[in-house]
């Protein structure tokens, strides 16, 4: 039970926040607008989950909102021009993969700092998108939105997309060899490298699943509107990784679960809405969000301190 | 046998990258662009990023130790509009302002201090936390939309005149220059940061007060911050919560341009201002080509998005420069023995 | 050594990789949008381009990639050192870009605003498409037309501290306050430019506030972002959809009948009016102050009120008319 605890605290503090609501503004939960919510926040969910896997190798990656931006234009520009759809997704994954090719060979093959490198590759990839878009909203064609379904079909596709990507990655993380490998080499990269599992090629396989998963992200992104706009991933960076450390993923690598990033992100993404149908001003919404961060670090630093006397 | 002191740290290998990346910018820019070289330009170069050169200065000794610091661009915003509330609500003259405002600055970085060096938390997290905290302050306190102009003729002459031929704010990043560089490789203090940097354990166990010279270096950011809040207003004439939008991430890259390890121990303070220069001359540089064309626009309107591409390029470049440079001389170093 | 020649090669590749444009000895321009990441400044820029071709003039066209002032003001400030002849400016805040402008007008540039104004002392003419409180009143006033006068309404607008947005927004609830007291203003909310953050703000605003009428979107990502969001809803005509925008980001929209209206000039003609403008003042066809018209190129005689010259009225767009216009 001890290892969940941070988990059970985010969880009590997101219960608290929908009790209130639900007290206090029970229009919150009407079915629609939940749905189209919970629908707008599953790429941000795609990517916290993977930056929550780098960051358990202890490493980081702060240029995924630009892989994003890369993504969701390259699918977007492949079915504008007349692409299926199934193909422009394949391109947005493609296009994503190459760009975590990237990010891995200069981290796990040069061995490059991750957060120097993804910064770089940060403005690198954002200044490519400013020279080829110039901020052009780009309008889709008529089968991409919904998958070309309807909308309850659409939004339950991604919610569900999204969710059993969730689940199978928990899974994964528990039961495959990856999930211990991603594990050992945050905690101990030269233990984990004497056991034979090594580290360079995990750190590089993970690069590159965070790439894939910018894609899929993007194609996630791309389905619920009929326009995309080039700058749609500036700042998912650091909602995704705020995310994965509010639920309880340390930076220090090796710690942390995926269910714990759900709630993470669901409690962050709902201070906006709940200050919203509290009918208060929007300008409390960072000092809030940072407030709840600090909160998170504090109550994991206290618990360090107490565990560090109890020895 | 190596000769300790200043022309030696000049000598250092990253160092002399970043000249010749200055050099090379010059010539090129002197050679393509109107008007470059100009003494009215060449202030403007140092006038424009005498902000995001003082942050770059404070930052150095944060990521010598193995930490860094996110939120000072927020900071900054918050201290501006602190400032201005000062000045136009209070009715307090700019000089004590500025001192009350440097003041904040050092209590947010206490803030940073106090949770990184006091609960032993990572930095990065905990100053995106402030990062967003202090920016959501700022946005409080002035409810998103207020702003403060009109500030008095004397305290706009800090940003928009010259001493002796120079900015007076680009004075005040050499007198922070130096102390910094004193405090960094001329004392004990600097000596220690390096030492946390390298092993906060070891340095633990050397007896050294990690937990207090950590606090001082993030402290001393924040009142920086607060500094370039002062500055930044002084040259814009207005206090707005959006001041030093995005000028962490500058700061960082001018840091590591400079050749300051980001895992902290080794660094200069002459590598930051070579990269902070470097980083300068770019950004102002490629708006002077407008006789040339790329991508069939004008260099000089692409300006902004090149001078991007290129930091990021230059960035990845002087890292896998210097490490292809560390692994040619383990090489040597083992075929000798 | 290696070194030496690897940077020379550099130095060359990078003077064989550019081409030289024709040398001028023409007036230079620096156009100045507010960002660059926008349409409508892109449109804009498309109508400067327009008259520096008809005028013969070297164009600089530049601007912060995000609305940034302090980058506009290092901007205004390079091209003073720079020594261009005139500067068009549109101003992402009128307080701190009056600084640097003032400058300008001390080296003896000619300054001109456009699409949002400095202070009156620190530039010769304004190119007026409509004043901040014109642009606030023609929003509200059709929200209150469509609407019946009456019920709830939210605003959108790109950040909270964008204070060209807060003019219009400020004239907007003055406007509503005086003529419209049955209508109700119910919040704010920003979308940091970001049209799906506008669609999220949107969705949050009508669970909120269920009897809300219309929401108003001052930026343009806002407009289709509320739009898509009131789509989503099902709320197609119950909540009307008014903004400022660009008709080709809007037309699905208003053609399914979800955006009710969208304001705008055309940005094209305002880019062309400005440089006209300014190089106009540059060769002493028009002086400070005195003008009572204007001439600009294919816009025939303007009428000048004051110190601005007035493009004419906003043009609303709707199902009928929106096809008439391609930018």
């Amino acid at each position: 039970m001890k290892t969940y605890s941070r988990e059970l605290t985010v969880g009590v503090a997101l219960l608290l926040l929908l009790a209130a609501l639900a007290v206090f503004a029970p229009n919150f939960f009407d079915g629609q607008p939940l749905v189209s919510r919970l629908a707008s926040q599953m790429p941000a969910l795609v990517l916290a989950v993977g930056v929550a896997l780098v960051i358990m190798t202890r490493q980081i990656d702060i240029s995924i909102g630009s892989q994003f931006g890369m993504c969701a234009v390259i699918a977007g520009t492949a079915a504008a021009s007349g692409m299926s759809m199934p193909m422009a997704m394949l391109c947005a994954l493609l296009a994503g993969a190459l760009m975590g090719v990237v990010n891995g060979w200069l981290v796990a093959g040069l061995g490059l700092p991750s957060i120097v490198v993804t910064l770089a590759t940060l403005v690198t990839w954002q200044e490519v998108l400013r020279l080829w878009q110039k901020g052009r909203l780009l309008a889709l064609p008529d089968g991409v939105q919904w998958f070309g379904t309807s909308q309850g079909t659409g939004q339950a596709l991604v919610i569900g997309a999204a969710f059993l990507f969730l689940v199978l990655m928990a899974w994964a993380m528990k039961h495959l060899s990856i999930g211990r490998r991603i594990y050992a080499t945050g905690s101990d990269t030269e233990a984990a490298r004497l056991a034979g599992l090594a580290p360079k090629a995990t750190t590089f396989g993970v690069f590159v699943l965070m790439g894939i998963l910018a894609g899929v992200a993007a194609v996630l992104n791309l389905v619920q509107s009929p326009q995309i706009q080039p700058n749609s991933g500036e700042g998912l960076e650091l909602k995704a990784i705020a995310a994965a450390v509010v639920g309880g993923v340390a930076i220090t690598g090796g710690r942390g679960t995926l269910w714990g990033v759900l709630l993470g992100l669901m409690l962050l993404v709902n201070v906006n809405p709940a200050l919203t149908h509290f009918h208060q001003p929007p300008y409390w919404e960072k000092a809030i969000q940072g407030l709840v961060i600090l909160l998170a670090v504090a109550a994991d630093g206290i618990r360090h301190k107490k565990q560090k006397r109890l020895k | 046998m190596k000769k300790s002191g200043f022309f030696n740290h000049l000598l250092e290998k990253n160092e002399i990258i970043l000249f010749w990346v200055i050099a090379m910018e010059l010539v090129l820019f002197q050679f393509l662009g109107r008007n470059f070289l100009t003494s009215g330009n060449v202030s403007n170069i140092f006038r424009h990023s005498a902000e995001i050169g003082l942050l770059a200065l404070v930052m150095t000794p944060v990521i010598l130790t193995g930490g860094i610091d996110l939120s000072v661009g927020s900071l900054m915003g918050l201290c501006a509009v602190v400032f201005g509330i000062l000045v136009k609500v209070f009715g307090i003259d700019p000089l004590s302002a500025a001192m009350l405002t440097i003041l904040t600055g050092a209590m947010g970085g206490g803030v940073n201090a106090a949770l990184v060096a006091g609960l032993k938390m990572p930095p990065l997290i905990v100053t995106l936390g402030t990062f967003s905290l202090f920016r959501g302050l700022a946005e409080a306190l002035t409810r998103g939309s207020e702003s403060y102009s009109g500030f008095s003729e004397g305290f706009l002459a800090l940003g928009n005149s010259d001493l002796a031929g120079i900015p007076a704010q680009v004075w005040i990043v050499v007198v922070v220059g130096m102390m910094i560089w004193l405090i960094v490789h001329r004392t004990t203090y600097g000596r220690s940061l390096r030492a946390i940097g390298y092993g906060e354990e070891g340095a633990l166990y050397a007896g050294l007060p990690v937990r207090r010279n950590l606090s001082i270096a993030y402290i001393m950011a924040g009142a920086v911050a607060g500094l370039a809040a002062v500055i930044l207003v002084s040259r814009l004439g207005e206090a707005r919560a959006n001041a030093g939008m995005g000028y962490e991430l500058l700061a960082i890259t001018a840091v590591v341009l400079g050749g300051v390890s980001i895992f902290g121990g080794s660094g200069h303070v002459t590598g930051t201002v070579l990269g902070w220069i470097a980083l300068a001359i770019l950004n102002n540089g490629l708006t002077r080509i407008s006789d040339y064309e790329i991508f069939g626009e004008k260099i000089s309107s692409v300006a902004r998005e090149l001078s991007g591409l290129l930091t990021g390029l230059l960035l990845i470049a002087a890292l896998a420069l210097t490490i292809c440079m560390k692994t040619l001389a383990a090489r040597r170093v083992a075929k000798q023995t | 050594m290696k070194r030496f020649t690897l940077s020379i090669a550099l130095v060359l590749f990078a003077l064989v990789s550019c081409k030289k444009t024709e040398e001028s000895g023409k007036l230079t321009v620096g156009f100045l949008l507010k960002s660059k990441g926008n349409q409508y400044f892109v449109t804009c820029e498309k109508g400067a381009q327009a008259a520096a071709k008809e005028l013969d003039i070297d164009l600089r066209v530049d601007g912060p990639i995000q609305a940034d002032p302090a980058k506009q003001n290092e901007i205004v400030e390079n091209w003073i050192t720079d020594g261009v002849d005139v500067m068009v400016v549109a101003c992402e805040n009128k307080d701190s870009i009056s600084t640097a402008l003032r400058k300008a007008k001390q080296a003896g540039i000619k300054v001109v605003t456009y699409d949002a104004d400095a202070q009156p002392d620190a530039r010769m003419y304004f190119a007026n498409q409509a004043t901040a409180q014109g642009i606030g009143e023609k929003l509200i006033d059709s929200a209150a037309e469509l609407t019946g006068a009456e019920g709830e309404f939210a605003i959108i607008t790109g950040t909270l501290t964008s204070a060209n947005l807060n003019e219009w927004i400020d004239a907007i609830k003055a406007r509503q306050l005086e003529k419209y007291p049955n209508m109700k203003f119910v919040g704010i909310r920003p979308c940091d430019d970001q049209k799906d953050k506008a669609q999220q703000e949107a969705t949050n605003l009508l669970s909120a506030n269920p009897d809300l009428k219309a929401i108003v979107a001052v930026c343009s990502p806002g407009v289709p972002g509320a739009a898509e969001a009131v789509k989503q809803a099902g709320k197609k005509g119950a909540v009307k959809v008014v903004g400022l925008g660009l008709p080709s980001e809007n037309r699905a929209y208003v053609k399914e009948g979800v955006t009710q209206a969208v304001i705008l000039w055309s940005p094209e003609d305002l880019g062309y009016l400005a440089v006209h403008a300014g190089v106009a003042l540059a060769k002493d066809e028009l002086v400070e102050k005195d003008a009572k018209t204007f001439t600009a190129g294919k816009l025939g005689e303007l009428q000048v009120v004051g110190d601005s010259i007035i493009l004419g009225k906003p043009i609303a767009f709707d199902k009928d008319n929106i096809d008439d216009y391609d930018f």
